[in-house]
Order: C-alpha cells, then structure tokens, then sequence
C-alpha cells in the first residue's frame, strides 16, 4: 500500500525536478507560525456553539425516523394548504370582469403644445399614369391590332392605355 | 401509572436527553480541537502558498475550522478527514484570492521571498535567491488559473494526484494533463524571461 502511494506520488512529478520546482517545494514545506494550533483553537471557542446549519431545535429533535417522516410531511401539507389557501381567498374576493358589449375607446390625448394632425386622414398615393400630351389620332382599324398585340403583353398596355383610378373620397 | 409517576418519568427522560446533547457537545468539541491539533499546519501551508501572507493564511485557516464547526453534525460521516480540510481551505482561500485581487502581486512574491529560507547563503546569495524565487512565482502567476491550481497543490509532498483530484473536485486524469501542461508552460516561460535578459 506505501509504495502504491509512493509510486503515485512519484508519477505526479513527472519528470527530473525542474528550477521552479524547487521553489514551490520550499513554499509548500514553509513551517507554520508558533502559537497558530492555540490561537484557532481560542478562535474557535470565541464562535457560538450553536453555530450549526440546518439542524432542527432541540426541542423539535425526535428520535424515530418515522416521526421524523410524519413531521416532515405535516410541515409540507400545512405549506401546502397555506399556498392553496391564499390562492382561493384572493380569487374568491376579485371576480373577473364580464365581457362587455361595446368596446370602449379611450379618447385621443393630444400632447400640450404638440402638432396635431387636425383631422386629416391619410390617403394612399395611386399609381399615376403618364399622361399623353397630344392624344393620337389613329383610326379604329389601325388600332384593332394593337390592342390584340396588347393583350398579348400586359406590360405594354399597361404603358399606352393609362388606367387612372378615381380616388376614393375621404371619409371625414 | 399514575399522573405523578408519568410526570417524573417525562423529566428524567428531558434530564437524560440534556446529557446526551451535553455528552456528545462534549465529543464533537474533543473532535475538532484533534483535528485542529493534527491539521492546522498543514492547511496553513496550503493557504500560504496560494495568499503568500501570514495573517491572512492564518485567518484563512480559522475560517476553514468555523466551517468545520458548522458542519460537526456530519464530521463521522467524512472518510478522509485531511482531503476534506485541504479542500475546505482551498475554497476558502480561493475566495479571499477573488476579494484581494486588488492588492498587487508583488508585494506578495517580495514577501514570500523575504520568508523563503536561505540558510547558509551570504548576503549576495541570499539576494539572487530571493530574486530567483520571486521569479518563479511571478511566472506561476502567469499559468491559466487551472493548471496553477493543480501545479501548486503538486508541491506538497503529502498529496497524491487521488487526493489532489479529489481536493479539487476533477478527475485524476485532468490531474495529470493539467500538470503536464503547467509544467511546459512554465518552462516555457522561464526561458522565454532567460531569453530577454
């Protein structure tokens, strides 16, 4: 078992000892101050005795690891009861709202010293087609062709037959 | 049973509880005053090697036996007691190391240097070894966080890379890559330092 122990400790150090090992060897062989093993011992005294984490009062120490269970599962059962009964207290006070029929609508709230749009409704720019300055006089039977050959290509009668939508009026 | 005799009864049972809870106060206090008798050196040196300060190595090592007092409760049920306070002192001086990071380093490696024994040198030997463990230690400061853990605790003789593993909660074949590269780097390093001068 020593010479497992050795062997590891031996494996670790992998190696010849280096410059730096030296070093740290010294820190780590450093002997402790005189008095140090009394003083954490005085220390110690000084701290209160009842310093524990987590343990249960005196009083409430029971012996039987089933009370123990018992009393574990009472305390979860009483949280428990208090949470779900928090719960039906505060939703048996504040009932929720009935649906309305209307819904209202909350007034418009201009800024102080702001614009305001007075009213005016935005309305969406149409395509404006490009307007002909000198309407062509050609004859219908001319024309007969030109308006197969624009069936044909959409694109083309978008171009020389202008749609000019009407402008919806503007609800005030 | 009467109501007198059951009233008796239940105060020689409370009576009986109170010195039990005395008995074993009693114990655990005998415990933790062993442990502190048989381990307080070596938590020392552990603390001295990472903080490089006497006062705060010594507090380091009083904080570490608090805890040990706050936990007395479940001290039987420790199998290594030894690797349990190193690994104690260890989390409580890596802590202190996180809040005095402002303090400069240098101060430390100079004290370190000044305490390093350096018996039977003359002044001028004892100079340039001082110069040369301040040296080192500077260049341990450099090592990643990980592989200067693992390269300090490696120092002490009394570790094993198990124990080491175990103090710092990795497996030993992390152990041992990480001291492999430690090692290089620290190499590295020195000559690198060799090198400019």
């Amino acid at each position: 078992m020593k010479t497992e122990i050795r062997d590891q400790r031996s494996e670790i150090r992998t190696s010849g000892p280096s410059e730096f090992d030296e070093t740290l060897r010294m820190v780590a062989r450093l002997s402790p101050p005189e008095g140090l093993e009394e003083r954490v011992q005085v220390g110690l005294r000084t701290v209160s005795p009842k310093a524990r984490i987590l343990r249960w009062p005196e009083a409430l120490r029971l012996e039987n690891t089933w009370m123990q269970n018992l009393a574990r599962a009472a305390a979860a059962a009483a949280i428990v009861a208090v949470v779900v009964g928090g719960g039906w207290g505060v939703s048996s006070r504040f009932q929720p709202n009935q649906p309305t029929s209307a819904i209202a609508v909350p007034p418009l709230v201009t800024s102080q010293g702001g614009f305001s749009s007075a009213g005016a409704m935005r309305t969406p720019q149409t395509l404006n087609g490009p307007v002909v300055a000198h309407p062509a006089t050609v004859a219908p039977e001319t024309a007969k062709p030109a308006a197969k050959h624009a069936t044909k290509s959409p694109a083309r009668q978008v171009k020389s037959a202008p749609v000019k939508t009407p402008i919806p009026p503007t609800v005030r | 049973m009467s109501a007198g005799q059951a009233v008796f009864s239940g105060w020689m049972e409370i009576a009986d509880k109170a010195m039990h809870e005395e008995a074993r106060r009693r114990a655990e206090e005998a415990a933790i005053a062993a442990l502190v008798s048989q381990y307080a050196g070596t938590l020392y040196r552990v603390a001295y090697s990472v903080l490089r300060n006497a006062s705060d190595a010594e507090d380091a090592v009083q904080e570490a036996f608090v805890r040990v007092l706050r936990h007395r409760d479940t001290l039987h049920e420790v199998r290594d007691q030894r690797v349990w306070l190193i690994r104690i002192v260890w989390n409580v001086v890596l802590d202190r190391k996180r809040r005095m990071k402002t303090r400069p380093e240098t101060d430390d490696v100079a004290e370190l240097a000044r305490v390093l024994p350096a018996a039977g040198l003359s002044a001028d030997e004892r100079v340039a070894a001082a110069q040369h463990h301040a040296h080192v230690l500077a260049c341990v400061e450099q090592l990643p966080a990980k592989e200067r853990q693992v390269l300090m605790l490696s120092a002490f003789e009394e570790l094993t890379s198990v124990e080491i593993a175990s103090v710092l909660g990795i497996s030993e074949s992390s152990v041992r890559s990480r001291l492999f590269r430690a090692r290089n780097l620290m190499a590295g390093l020195l000559e690198h330092t060799r090198s400019l001068r």
